[in-house]
């Protein structure tokens, strides 16, 4: 994607990071991707996670860059997105993909007129642990507990992960039978599935 | 071969309502399954809803019994037939009105209501209308034709299993696997070799240059690109030098062709760079 600033504020941030950048070589352990959306809140040293507020629910009303949430027990919520936020729907993508109807899940900081300015957005995110029932060239069928399902294959952004290794665009090692997660975005138009991340073997 | 299909027609149908009107009727699950169907929204109470569920299987199985014992009248095929066209109303009904309910047709099935539900109860109505043609009973059409009615009745078997998604255990997951041994793994090929940008987000996450960065770092990620043989990683972040607050973008570049395979100790180029000013702050994250 091109980014809400284009193709020129990249080439603005590509010639200040080459400047003048910091390189740091070593490995450690952390995470803010997709993955996150779904990580047991934990104590932080960062203050700034402790003043984050969470929303959890679907988009009724759309205004603007304002987006009026309806979590699970009837409360309204009202999200603000601005340009530091990100927003995911299968992929890193511009808040006009958001749709009313979508199931959001929103990480921000409360305003003193009781919006949540979001830092992070995961749009119609799950995370399922299923079984391959069959593969085909553009879909998988699979099973979660007693109900089918169809994964979508999306050229490009299904990513798999086999036995704890890197993420991989090649998705030969799939197999009938195999016990996967799935990360992914739930359509709710035809209620599959497109797949983000199939981990299998972890 | 028209009045052999018509007369083991009661046989076959009075089976598939004997089982699915049983599974109804005295299934211990159907009361959690009643409350994943629309009955429960029309009727208002989900015990209601079991009790509907229960009374349909128990007709079911009155219906059966008249198609397996009295074949040869009229009447039990028509009530099947009606039964077919209610299932075929209330079916529709629900997926006009309801579509993520669930069909609660067999007892078994939780999933939504697909094409094969409605076809399935398609079949119930052309079943009772042949049953209600049947002319001799199914016990003496088949001790007449034994090896054609068994023909049929494996004809007709398969035909209900393919449109019954309870076995699909049974034949399709079989059936798929041997598509894919005698056509071969169709995502074995032709898929490119170029490193998605999720594993060269996971290698970041992985990194101390991530850990260095955290604290700053508000944002998911917020777009990506290549130049200059640097895959580059945009994030928000907000930096608090001495209590005062600025945004800043953090951007992080490492080689497009890393993963957490290739290296577990990547060298990461990290800049934050001032919103306002698009100038890089300079900061050092280590310290």
């Amino acid at each position: 994607m091109t980014g809400r600033h284009g193709i020129d504020r990249r080439s603005v941030l590509t010639s200040a990071a080459l400047g003048g950048a910091t390189i740091v070589g070593a490995s450690a352990l952390g995470g803010l991707d997709a993955d996150a959306a779904f990580a047991a809140p934990m104590p932080s040293l960062d203050p700034a996670v402790s003043r984050s507020s969470f929303v959890d629910g679907r988009v009724s009303r759309i205004k603007g860059s304002t987006l009026d949430v309806v979590e699970s027990d009837g409360t309204h919520r009202l999200v603000r997105l601005t340009n530091a936020t990100s927003v995911w729907k299968l992929e890193t993508v511009t808040a006009e993909a958001v749709e009313t109807g979508d199931g959001l899940y929103a990480r921000g900081v409360e305003m003193p007129d009781g919006s949540v300015a979001a830092d992070a957005v995961w749009v119609n995110i799950v995370n399922l642990y299923v079984t391959v029932r069959g593969i085909e060239r553009s879909r998988l069928h699979l099973s979660h507990g007693r109900n089918t399902l169809v994964g979508r294959i999306v050229a490009k952004r299904t990513t798999a992960s086999f036995r704890g290794g890197a993420l991989t665009s090649d998705l030969s090692q799939l197999k009938i039978g195999h016990h996967a997660q799935v990360l992914g975005a739930w359509r709710p138009a035809d209620d599959s599935v497109d797949i983000a991340r199939i981990s299998v073997g972890h | 071969m028209a009045s052999l299909t018509t007369d083991l027609a009661p046989l076959l149908l009075g089976v598939l309502l004997a089982a699915t009107g049983a599974g109804k009727a005295f299934g211990r699950r159907v009361a959690g399954q009643a409350a994943g169907t629309v009955l429960v929204r029309v009727l208002n109470d989900g015990r209601r809803a079991t009790r509907a569920l229960r009374v349909t299987g128990a007709v079911e199985l009155v219906v059966a019994a008249g198609l397996l014992a009295a074949p040869a009248t009229v009447l039990p095929g028509i009530a099947a037939a009606v039964l077919g066209a209610g299932f075929l109303g209330y079916l529709g009904y629900a997926r006009a009105t309801a579509p993520e309910s669930s069909c609660g047709c067999t007892a078994r099935a939780d999933g939504p209501i697909t094409w094969r539900a409605f076809v399935r109860a398609g079949l119930v109505v052309v079943g009772g209308a042949a049953a209600a043609g049947a002319r001799t009973a199914w016990w003496t059409q088949a001790a007449r034709h034994p090896v054609a009615s068994l023909a049929l009745l494996v004809v007709a078997t398969a035909v209900l299993a393919a449109f019954s998604s309870d076995l699909d255990q049974l034949w399709l997951v079989p059936l798929r696997r041997t598509r894919l041994r005698v056509f071969g793994h169709p995502l074995g090929t032709g898929r490119d070799e170029e490193v998605p940008v999720a594993a060269s987000v996971e290698l970041l996450e992985r990194s101390l240059a991530w850990v260095a960065a955290a604290p700053v770092v508000r944002s998911g990620l917020i777009d990506h690109w290549e130049a200059d043989g640097w895959r580059f990683l945009q994030f928000a972040g907000v930096h608090e030098p001495g209590g005062a607050a600025r945004p800043v973008t953090v951007l992080f570049a490492l080689d497009p062709r890393a993963t957490k395979d290739t290296t577990d100790r990547p060298a990461v180029r990290v800049t934050l760079i001032d919103d306002r000013t698009d100038e890089p702050v300079p900061v050092d994250l280590l310290a």
